[in-house]
């Protein structure tokens, strides 16, 4: 009797001792704040995705889910090459991240789309502006669970600096879940 | 069990432990990775072309690294993207403007590790020599990158 509790009250210490340790993974992985409720066409999957509005787009993050500082992280290839613009991005916003091209040393991998359209004859005419509509959207998954933990998606009607500025937006916005 | 064997399995926990946060620390360590001077690097092919310009734009910038043919002689390697359009007829008469639009984004990643060591996008909405113009802009970065500025 008087063992078991000796060895149930080391394994506390040892799990205490682990947490005391390491409190950024133990945060990460047990926190589970409640989350707002979007539309109710979004499906039980959704449920747990905090939505944020910005200037720019929309930020979504899953359970509060968080990244460590320089998790290995493979960018995928996106249409127009828009990967290098993230890339680009994350270093010029100094996100904390190091990027791999290999994925089966990555951690966790980025994916997505974008589109660029340039400003027509019309735009130029009645608006007189010539910088370009960019939309893009990125999603940053774990590779081992394969659970989605941030969303965010860019949308820009008169970009000053193209895709440049559709990549920097992601990044700076996906600095916010990285634990720095 | 003694107080000496409850106290060498507690000291063995905090051991383990303890290693166990050291390497998710090493784990996730900040690269420290600096494009050495001389460094070999190829230059995978980009769209339009744009190999080709920052091939003669890293001559004409003088950077500090070795161009090679061949990816297996290489310790870094340049993939990247670029768009280059002219201007239309809208931009010339209503704009008065001749010049093309320039976009272009590089990264440079190091062979052996897999990582990814520099990168830089340049826009240019009315890019005076073009497509030279842009990789131009992305050699002057690399130097500064490689002379550390």
């Amino acid at each position: 009797m008087q063992s078991k509790t000796r060895a149930v009250s080391l394994l506390a210490i040892a799990l205490t001792v682990f947490f005391a340790i390491d409190p950024a993974q133990a945060w990460s992985q047990t926190e589970d704040k409640p989350t707002q409720d979007q539309t109710k066409a979004d499906s039980k999957a959704s449920s747990d995705v905090k939505s944020t509005p910005s200037d720019e787009g929309q930020l979504a993050t899953v359970n509060n889910a968080k990244i460590p500082a320089y998790a290995k992280v493979y960018i995928a290839a996106m249409p127009g090459g828009f990967e290098n613009y993230v890339i680009a991005g994350l270093r010029n916003k100094k996100v904390p991240l190091t990027v791999v091209v290999d994925r089966s040393k990555a951690e966790y991998e980025i994916s997505g789309v974008s589109e660029s359209e340039k400003a027509g004859w019309a735009k130029m005419l009645f608006t007189g502006s010539q910088q370009s509509n960019e939309t893009a959207s990125i999603k940053v998954s774990d590779l081992k669970t394969g659970a989605i933990i941030f969303g965010y998606s860019v949308h820009k009607g008169n970009s000053a600096r193209g895709r440049q500025s559709a990549g920097e937006a992601c990044a700076k916005h996906l600095k916010q879940v990285v634990i720095d | 069990m003694s107080r000496k064997q409850t106290l060498a399995i507690l000291l063995t926990l905090i051991v383990m432990a303890l290693a166990s946060a050291w390497a998710k620390d090493a784990k996730n360590a900040p690269p420290s990775e600096k494009i050495p001077s001389g460094a070999k690097v190829f230059i995978a092919p980009i769209t339009d072309g744009f190999d080709t310009f920052l091939k003669d734009a890293i001559g004409k910038k003088k950077v500090p690294v070795e161009v090679v043919a061949s990816r297996d002689k290489a310790d870094y390697e340049i993939t990247g993207t670029s768009e280059s359009q002219k201007a239309g007829a809208a931009k010339k008469i209503i704009f008065g403007n001749w010049h093309s639009r320039e976009e272009a984004s590089i990264t440079l990643s190091n062979i052996k590790s897999g990582e990814v060591v520099w990168a830089y996008s340049v826009h240019e909405e009315a890019s005076t020599h073009g497509q030279r113009s842009s990789a131009e802009a992305c050699a002057k970065h690399l130097k500064e990158a490689i002379e550390g500025k």
